[in-house]
């Protein structure tokens, strides 16, 4: 048999059983850890049923991927919309009032005067009021769209902040519904809190 | 005499083994290290994702962070340098794998190229068992054929370098200094690579001077053989069902 000897892989000269036996050992080895620990722990698949006799099953049931499918709320539907005008260079923070565990719903996008969507950086965060100076960030990057559900990890204010690094002007909307009670505007320097109306309350 | 003549036997006895032991507690201390999670994490994402413009510290950061962290490379290299007994050969093998990784780190990310991090990482797993029995001298006993190891290190290495475009293309990297960025990764892989390589040759030189070591190889290898299809395994069960 024709060999093509690589000098410097001085290799094991095992014999051809003891290869075998090697490969089944490390196949059958790893198979019966995968199916034992890794598959009920990681992925919460348990075709023998080992993951819950171990307890194992538990490990991967948690990491979000099993959400709440309800979550009642106490207070009052609120909803609001936003616009603001950023010139370049400019900034706006817009926040609302949650106490710990409200939910809102939200989708904001950013325009550009004449046609098309336009890049903004922002942050979505939270202020706490129960800490003082406890500042938490949800979301960052640069982006003209995003929406999704938020539930407060803590009370206090909620919401963006947006720039507008670009050289054209860029009108931020923003749509809400939650079940926060106002929001707090900052611009200029200035805070413009605002009382937000109920869902469907007589006017 | 007789007295002083047995202890005399365990003083060297002694001798011998503090170094083993020092190797051993060396290599535990690596395991925490080894065992740390493997994509690029949160915090260290978002706080990348936020930065404009280059970033070429954070990057480099975070390449070697990737290499020293990810057991899957670190596994591989091991398997690879094994059997190496000259630095020089060392370096021809770990030239080859660079080579192969830089190339398809670069191009994977610059063409945009997107492939299934799952699918790609279950390669990544194959290629620690494919090296393995490589050592095992498998191929030759079990199927009568031997190919190059040289071309296997280069091939493998561009499947390592798709695995690294993955988790560089996840961060959503600005385009203004996507190469600058880019680049820093590669030679922050580097850099942890090579550190790395150094504590793994230096185990192994150790160990190679031991008598144990060739009744150990073979174990050693079917050990690594095992953790190579278990990585494969579970990464393809995220492919399947995460």
């Amino acid at each position: 048999m024709m060999t093509i000897k690589v000098p410097e892989s001085d290799i094991l000269q095992a014999e051809r059983r003891k290869v075998l036996a090697a490969t089944l050992f490390a196949v059958v080895s790893a198979v019966v850890i995968l199916v034992l620990f890794i598959l009920p722990a990681e992925f919460n698949k348990d075709p023998l049923g080992m993951g819950e006799v171990l307890g194992l099953s538990g490990l991967s049931s948690s990491s979000g991927v099993r959400v709440e499918t309800i979550h009642k709320e106490e207070g009052a539907l609120r909803e609001d919309s936003v616009s603001f005008q950023l010139l370049p260079f400019e900034f706006v923070e817009y926040k609302y009032q949650l106490n710990k565990g409200g939910s809102m719903v939200y989708s904001w996008n950013s325009t550009k005067a004449k046609a098309g969507s336009s890049l903004v950086s922002f942050e979505f965060h939270g202020e706490s009021e129960e800490t003082e100076d406890y500042v938490e960030s949800y979301s960052l990057g640069e982006g003209e769209h995003e929406a999704g559900t938020f539930i407060a990890p803590f009370s206090g204010i909620h919401g963006w902040y947006w720039a507008n690094h670009g050289s054209e002007i860029v009108t931020v909307t923003l749509n809400t519904a939650g079940f926060y009670t106002q929001s707090l505007e900052f611009r200029d320097g200035f805070v413009n809190k605002k009382p937000l109306e109920q869902v469907g309350a007589i006017k | 005499m007789i007295e002083y003549r047995s202890s005399c036997r365990s003083v060297n006895r002694c001798l011998c083994i503090s170094p083993c032991r020092l190797w051993w507690a060396f290599v535990l201390m690596l395991v925490p290290m080894v065992a740390a999670a493997h994509t690029i994490s949160g915090d260290n994402a978002r706080f990348v994702e936020g930065l404009e413009g280059p970033a070429v510290i954070p990057y480099m950061y975070l390449g070697a962070k990737h290499m020293v962290t990810g057991y899957d490379h670190l596994l591989y290299l091991v398997g690879v340098v094994f059997f190496l007994r000259r630095l020089k050969d060392v370096a021809l093998y770990v030239s080859l794998f660079t080579l192969g990784h830089s190339v398809t780190l670069l191009g994977g990310v610059l063409l945009e190229w997107n492939v299934n991090a799952y699918l790609i990482d279950t390669i990544i797993g194959l290629s620690v068992v494919y090296k393995a029995f490589e050592n095992m001298n498998g191929f030759q006993q079990v199927f009568g054929l031997q190919f190059n190891a040289r071309i296997a290190v280069l091939i493998f290495g561009f499947f390592h370098g798709l695995g690294l475009a993955t988790k560089l293309q996840d961060l959503s990297l600005a385009a203004d200094s996507l190469v600058i960025n880019m680049l820093s990764f590669n030679v922050g892989v580097e850099i942890g690579q090579v550190i790395a390589l150094t504590c793994i040759v230096l185990v192994l030189g150790q160990w190679r001077k031991t008598h144990h070591f060739r009744g150990q190889a073979l174990m050693a290898n079917t050990v690594l053989m095992s953790l190579g299809f278990m990585l494969a395994g579970y990464q393809f069960s995220a492919y399947l069902w995460a």
